[in-house]
């Protein structure tokens, strides 16, 4: 007799693989042949894991129709065989797929729009932390502001975008018509996070960008400074960086600060 | 009577997102909540703060589609710390899932797949349950699925292998009329004998739902209201159980939460028939 092992391996095979081996173990009903009847399983596994995607990516659909994105859903299930417990991770290499996998590759919006669809998902249900307030800061002593260091929201995701997807995601969430497709002379930096349990997200400019990128690695907030002045001049430097700083906190897109022990 | 068994809840329905601000914000005539324990096996946000002010209010069940209970490969151990979390935050009255596997080598099929019903697959079966609810601290509740398949190696009756995990492994069991109806017409066999079948000290919930009727066979696919066979069955097994938690379980095309509430008051509806005339024979 066949093992319990190799029965479930030869039924998982019929599902992914098409292997009709398993039609050996299984049974016609009374009213029905065994490949109809196993057939529920092979339609289901497809038509499951494409509704999943259809719901993580409303807009890749949308933008796509009916007809391309059913065929990069397929692509990407016959590729990704789901290794989640979870079906709420099964899309997550969707964005990358799409950007390697022809011809949606050459049409680098799609998974633009698909990076963006996922971080936000990612932020909607990211882990949660209290976010820094300006109050938090209030009695900070002047002299202590050069050493701060600032920890980012958790569900805070930085996204660099290379075309107009962001213009066409907002048309099609708000179900107009979308730009066409663009690349951008410069590469547009996002930031994305969760905020009063919303997922959100902003364009930035590129030397807010590079001021993120530095802070949330740790470096002091008198640093960050210099680095403003070197980015775009010495000019009100202090000041750009504290409005960069201001403008974090107040969408709570920091969870924490501190005043570093030892000199920068 | 076994010990510490989990108390009656009365008529329950599956929480879902498109029904969370009209249950917060009114107060609809549902006495528990059933969740889907991976909808919430996640790190924070919205969905965890609004079933904790759920539970602030309701009691609550947890019910898993992932634990692949009879599959060969190994058990998950970051799931089960995954769904212990969950417990410890959720406190359900009990936790239950479905008794079938989701895959092997790592891969998830994200379905209910059927089981032969062979004595190594019950041993098989026994042993993981055992070793869940060792990790769990707390008895499991499995659920029958519905199958389109039998295996030619099975040795005995879905019913008689339900009821042997459940009493081998002392689990508690999740009797799915909805289920019980579909396979039976797959497959062939008498609703009845699989009514009559299974223990009834192990059965702590019901479960009531649609299905698509496919005429040579039907799918479970939980998107119809319960249509009227289904509750001539739940008639027939609430009579013969007594009063059990019922659910009324829907997953897709789902309704505005006024319609799942009339199906639930149907189903108390029919509770109160089936009680009352237990009550009138008792008198005579």
């Amino acid at each position: 007799m066949t093992s319990l092992k190799e029965l479930q391996e030869s039924f998982q095979a019929g599902i992914l693989a098409g292997d009709d081996t398993i039609l050996g173990e299984v049974k016609d009903s009374a009213r029905e042949q065994r490949t109809v009847l196993f057939g529920v399983y092979r339609n289901a596994y497809v038509a499951r894991l494409a509704e999943i995607l259809g719901n993580d990516y409303e807009q890749v659909h949308a933008y796509l129709g009916d007809a391309g994105f059913a065929k990069l859903v397929k692509a990407y299930i016959a590729a990704n065989p789901s290794d989640q417990r979870n079906a709420r991770w099964f899309g997550r290499c969707f964005p990358e797929f799409a950007h390697a996998t022809m011809p949606f590759a050459d049409h680098r919006e799609v998974g633009e729009i698909a990076a963006l669809e996922k971080a936000l998902s990612d932020a909607f249900d990211g882990p949660d932390a209290q976010p820094l307030a300006i109050a938090d800061l209030a009695t900070l002593p002047a002299e202590d502001w050069p050493r701060l260091t600032f920890r980012p929201h958790p569900t805070a995701i930085r996204l660099t975008f290379d075309t107009n997807a962001t213009t066409i995601w907002s048309a099609l969430k708000s179900e107009t018509d979308p730009p066409k497709p663009q690349r951008l002379p410069e590469p547009q930096a996002l930031l994305v996070w969760r905020q009063a349990f919303m997922a959100r997200f902003r364009p930035i400019g590129a030397e807010e960008a590079m001021m993120w990128d530095e802070a949330v690695k740790g470096v002091r907030f008198g640093v960050l400074c210099e680095m403003v002045a070197t980015f775009a001049g010495e000019d009100e430097a202090e000041l750009r960086a504290a409005t960069y700083l201001k403008g974090w906190i107040d969408s709570g897109l920091l969870a924490g600060c501190q005043v570093e022990d030892n000199p920068a | 009577m076994l010990a510490n068994k989990p108390p009656y809840l009365g008529f329950g329905l599956g929480l879902r997102p498109q029904h969370y601000e009209e249950i917060l914000s009114g107060n609809p005539a549902v006495d528990w909540f059933e969740v889907i324990s991976e909808n919430y096996m996640i790190p924070g946000g919205q969905p965890l703060r609004i079933l904790d002010q759920i539970r602030e209010r309701y009691p609550v069940v947890m019910h898993g589609v992932s634990l692949s209970i009879a599959s060969t490969a190994p058990l998950d151990t970051d799931y089960l710390g995954a769904l212990k979390t969950l417990a410890d935050r959720v406190e359900p009255k009990w936790i239950s899932d479905h008794l079938c596997w989701t895959g092997v080598h790592g891969v998830n099929l994200h379905d209910l797949l059927p089981i032969p019903y062979t004595e190594e697959a019950l041993d098989h079966v026994v042993d993981r349950v055992g070793q869940v609810q060792d990790f769990l601290g707390r008895r499991l509740t499995l659920e029958n699925v519905s199958s389109y398949v039998t295996f030619g190696q099975s040795e005995m009756t879905e019913w008689e292998f339900v009821s042997e995990v459940a009493k081998r492994a002392d689990c508690w069991l999740l009797f799915d009329v909805n289920n019980v109806y579909v396979s039976a017409f797959n497959h062939g066999f008498s609703t009845d004998d699989f009514l009559h079948g299974v223990p009834r000290d192990r059965v702590v919930q019901f479960h009531v739902a649609g299905h698509s009727h496919e005429e040579s066979h039907i799918i479970d696919t939980h998107d119809h209201p319960v249509c009227p066979e289904v509750w001539d069955f739940y008639r027939e097994t609430a009579t013969h159980f007594g009063p059990v938690s019922t659910m009324i379980e829907r997953d897709d095309n789902i309704p505005p939460l006024a319609e799942l509430v009339e199906e639930l008051d149907h189903a108390r509806q029919i509770a109160r028939e089936v009680r009352e005339s237990a009550q009138r024979t008792a008198a005579e």
